[in-house]
């Protein structure tokens, strides 16, 4: 009986302070993990709480760099549907068994993507063949998915709402009277649609929320569009060298005279995806088991425990053209030093492996984009190309991923 | 038939046997806290998970009768389906154990079936599906471990970046929240001490020694790696760095974490010696596949120390399950991928030494010893997701005795032809610890006295 008593006042949820600044990478920060002298710097989650942000106002702000919103917008600004749409979007009773929300995979201090792992997986711990792309942005992009399948943000949540390997629902109706009995998103709905919820408002409501992910003001922007002399090193003005010259990147990751978009909104073949599905697999490969500790895995035990990764062709799965095997649309390269890992699939963990790959010429094939082919890029050149890709992190970041801290995770109470 | 089930009735209200009375238990790594089975075992409950395609595709609570003195002796003789495929893993009893929990590490639900109204019939008594949102976002609820009046559960993951940091997860018997204990972390260490580079603030088993005021906790993986294709997860570097390589020793009675031990490559099931003099406990590490002891040194502190390798560990077997005798003197370790069960002989805690070893089928996982040692039950499944594919996903319970130079298989059960699922964690349950007859025994008994 002592016991009890000793056990019942002693035992609470411990309450860190809050943390005013905010990290920009996963809170369980695993740089380094692969040599021995790694060591954690691990957050603590009861400290992960946030500030709200005002999206309406992100939305109406200067954005240095980026164009005029208005020209993008796919609907009008409206703070309610924010709101509800952020309240979707964290929700994890959204999918079949309650554990998937939107957020699991664009997770917010992770750039709006998954940092911990090259392609997310999904309800059941279905694989997906693809990276999770960014949302920071993502309403400037004018076509979505690396392959470019779909054209608006309200159509596109039906996708990995109802893909098996996602979100996993059942139906449209069946989401669609989870929100009907939920007391709170009835009235939610109510109030900003005056309707209850339907196929229409539910993308409407959580594309309000992506749509207000938007970020300029990076040094880059500063130094370029603001014409603030010091907003960059010289070694980051050397790599902007690079990028527009030597490296010929600005041919597909254009900067405009008054914003940069980083795209040229088409669809390319670098070679990664030709790569990913005709080489042959290695005999084996290095597996890390600890830190600094690794050790090489034929690939039958591999294959023992795994499953085939799916195929994946790119444009050619939306247009059935031969033309388009493995060719995708152009990524922004905003805020590119928090979204690794990189490509269509993942494949490269660091900005040095993707530099690399340019530097090489990409990976051959017949249909490899003519832009791309060997660049020569001294060392010296290739580590200016990287501080200089390090340059374009949005300065409002941080509110956004705060706001995204605040806002509550839906989970079956 | 009626005459037997009154007669059962009246028995359960017995008061149940109290923790200390009679020398013996079921399974060597349970709570000190719980009552103890005496003698022979009736049954085992098999915690099993649905396989897509395969019955009726959902997790189920598997009862096997163990007795070789029942006419249903290596029978299923009971199967509870609960719903969806949840991750069946771990469960364990209240201390009265008159209670199993048992829960989903995917949903995050967690079933607790009463075992003691009718041991051969366990029943759903409640379901907690609200774990994560009172927990304040711990997902993988994992250990079930009895305290006094209470359920210490420990989570894999969270429910913000489904990564590795966690927490424990007090809740009572009647299956309310009390508390959530966060593993310590750099950012807050909950004045722990980091004995060596890593907080990492990942968990996974919890184990105690009540008379050291001593709790330990162990650290594996968050749920995006334990739910991803365990092929696709080892050929992706990214998701192989988010393991966990610490054990923490905690103040039992204050719950507060005391000191952060660095144990890389994923330590996972704890297991505690006995003895009154034997402050000890090991563990194991699943990745670089070595013996750990956490254990107290002759000024009262507690260390943390590699004490021997398992198998050839660059060949990653994978060590899983581990069970430690009731003398303290033997340890049995699973290997996953060779599919084998290893005996160390750890008299000397400090020099394990493997002295005999088997193979139990393509894959296997848990082990079930009985307190004497002399029967051993093992189990194949690992994750869904990690298990073999194809025929290599061998799925079975096999019941073995263990004369102290071999296992000799008893019966087994194959999961598959029987539609059941993958089969996972044993707990045993037994007529005696109620204070009930064997039905077969009553019966029996009654035929004599005709
Ligand atoms: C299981 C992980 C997962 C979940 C859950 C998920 N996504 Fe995604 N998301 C992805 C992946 C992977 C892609 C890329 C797919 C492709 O290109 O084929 C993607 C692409 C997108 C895109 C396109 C972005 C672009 O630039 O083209 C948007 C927008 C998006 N997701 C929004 C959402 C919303 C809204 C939800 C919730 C309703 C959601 N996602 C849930 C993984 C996920
Ligand atoms: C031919 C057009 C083209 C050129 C030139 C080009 N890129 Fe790309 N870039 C792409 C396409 C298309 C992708 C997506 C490829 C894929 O996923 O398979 C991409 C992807 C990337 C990514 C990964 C983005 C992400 O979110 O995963 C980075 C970083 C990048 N490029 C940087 C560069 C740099 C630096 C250069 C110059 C050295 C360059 N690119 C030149 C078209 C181009």
């Amino acid at each position: 009986m002592r016991i009890f008593w000793v056990l019942l006042f002693s035992s609470s949820i411990s309450t860190a302070e809050p943390v005013g600044d905010v990290r920009l990478a996963p809170g369980d920060f695993k740089g380094g993990y692969d040599k021995l002298d790694y060591e954690t710097d691990s957050l603590s989650l009861p400290a992960r709480t946030g500030i709200d942000a005002d999206l309406i106002g992100n939305i109406k702000s200067e954005h240095l760099g980026l164009p005029s919103f208005s020209a993008y917008q796919q609907e009008a600004p409206d703070a309610s549907a924010i709101a509800l749409g952020r309240k979707l979007f964290f929700d994890r009773r959204l999918s079949r068994n309650k554990t998937m929300s939107c957020a699991m995979c664009h997770i917010p201090e992770q750039g709006f993507t998954s940092n911990e792992l090259k392609r997310p997986i999904g309800v059941e711990g279905r694989n997906l063949k693809r990276n999770a792309p960014t949302l920071l942005n993502v309403v400037f992009n004018r076509r979505l998915f690396w392959d470019a399948r779909e054209s608006n943000l309200a159509q596109q949540v039906w996708s990995p709402l109802l893909a098996k390997n996602e979100m996993n629902n059942p139906s449209v109706g069946h989401v669609l009277e989870q929100l009907h009995s939920d007391e709170e998103y009835f009235d939610m709905f109510m109030n900003t649609f005056g309707e209850t919820a339907n196929i229409m408002n539910v993308g409407q409501a959580l594309a309000q929320y992506q749509q207000s992910l938007i970020g300029g003001g990076s040094r880059f922007d500063q130094w370029y569009f603001g014409r603030e002399k010091t907003a960059l090193n010289t070694l980051e003005q050397k790599g902007f060298a690079v990028f527009m010259g030597k490296g010929a990147c600005q041919s597909c990751h254009n900067i405009g005279d008054s914003y940069a978009l980083f795209t040229d909104h088409q669809l390319h073949n670098t070679g990664v995806g030709f790569e990913e599905s005709m080489r042959k697999d290695p005999k084996s490969i290095t597996v890390q088991l600890a830190p600094g500790i690794q050790a090489s895995v034929d690939q039958s035990l591999i294959r023992s425990v795994g499953e085939e990764k799916e195929n994946d062709l790119g444009l050619y799965e939306v247009s059935l053209n031969p033309m388009d095997r493995w060719t995708y649309r152009t990524p922004s390269l905003r805020n590119i030093a928090v979204t690794a890992p990189y490509m269509h699939n993942g494949e490269f963990s660091s900005l040095d492996e993707v530099i690399q790959f340019y530097n090489s010429g990409g990976a051959p094939n017949e249909l490899l984009s003519p832009l791309i082919r060997p660049l020569n890029l001294t060392n010296h050149e290739h580590l200016a190309l990287k501080e200089f890709l390090k340059s374009l992190t949005s300065n409002n970041l941080p509110e956004l991923v705060l706001d995204g801290f605040a806002a509550p995770v839906g989970d079956v109470l | 038939m009626f005459k037997v089930k009154s007669f059962l009735i009246k028995l359960a209200i017995l008061p149940l046997l109290a923790f200390g009375i009679g020398a013996s238990a079921d399974e060597t790594c349970m709570s000190p806290y719980m009552a103890k089975i005496v003698g022979q075992e009736d049954f085992v409950y098999v915690w099993t998970l649905g396989k897509e395609g395969l019955g009726d595709e959902q997790d189920k609570l598997v009862t096997i009768d163990v007795n070789p003195a029942s006419p249903d002796y290596g029978q299923v003789v009971h199967t509870l389906s609960v719903g969806g495929r949840n991750e069946a893993h771990h469960s364990g009893f209240s201390d009265d154990r008159r209670f199993l929990w048992a829960g989903g590490l995917d949903t995050n639900k967690i079933f607790i079936f009463d075992v003691h109204s009718d041991p051969a019939r366990p029943k759903l008594h409640k379901t907690v599906d609200d774990f994560v949102a009172k927990s304040g976002g711990v997902v993988g609820p994992h250990t079930f471990y009895a305290l006094a009046g209470r359920m210490m559960i420990t989570g894999l993951s969270n429910n913000k970046d489904h990564g590795g940091r966690t927490a424990m997860v007090e809740y009572s018997n009647q299956g309310n929240y009390i508390a959530t204990h966060w593993h310590p972390t750099d950012q807050d260490l909950r004045g722990a001490e980091k004995t060596g580079k890593y907080a990492d603030g990942y968990g996974y088993d919890v184990r105690v020694l009540p008379r050291r005021n001593a709790m330990f906790t162990s650290s594996f993986t968050g749920w995006t790696n334990f739910m991803m294709d365990f092929g696709t997860m080892l050929s992706d570097g990214e998701a192989m760095k988010r393991f966990g390589n610490t054990a923490v020793m905690w103040d039992l009675h204050t719950r507060k974490p005391k000191k952060v031990f660095d144990m890389p490559g994923a330590p996972l099931e704890i297991r505690c010696a006995w003895k009154p003099n034997n402050n000890y406990c090991f563990t194991s590490t699943a990745l670089t596949s070595q013996i750990w002891l956490m254990y107290e040194d002759a000024g009262g502190e507690w260390q943390a120390q590699a004490v021997g390798d398992i198998g050839d560990p660059s060949k990653i077997p994978l060590p899983v399950d581990i069970s430690i005798t009731s003398d303290d003197n033997g340890l049995w370790v699973q290997t996953f991928m060779d599919g084998k069960t290893r005996y160390f002989d750890i008299s000397d805690p400090f020099a394990p030494k493997q002295v005999y070893e088997k193979v139990i089928g393509s894959q296997v996982n848990m082990i079930s010893q009985s307190w004497d040692g002399k029967r051993a039950y093992f189990t194949s499944s690992l994750l869904d997701n990690w298990d073999k594919k194809g025929d290599q996903d061998e799925q079975f319970f096999k019941a073995y005795t263990w004369d102290g130079e071999e296992l000799n298989l008893e019966f087994a059960v194959d999961f598959k032809a029987e539609k059941l699922g993958s089969a996972h964690q044993m707990r045993f349950g037994a007529y005696g610890l109620y204070g009930l007859k064997r039905p077969y025994e009553v019966k029996s008994l009654v035929a004599d006295a005709r």
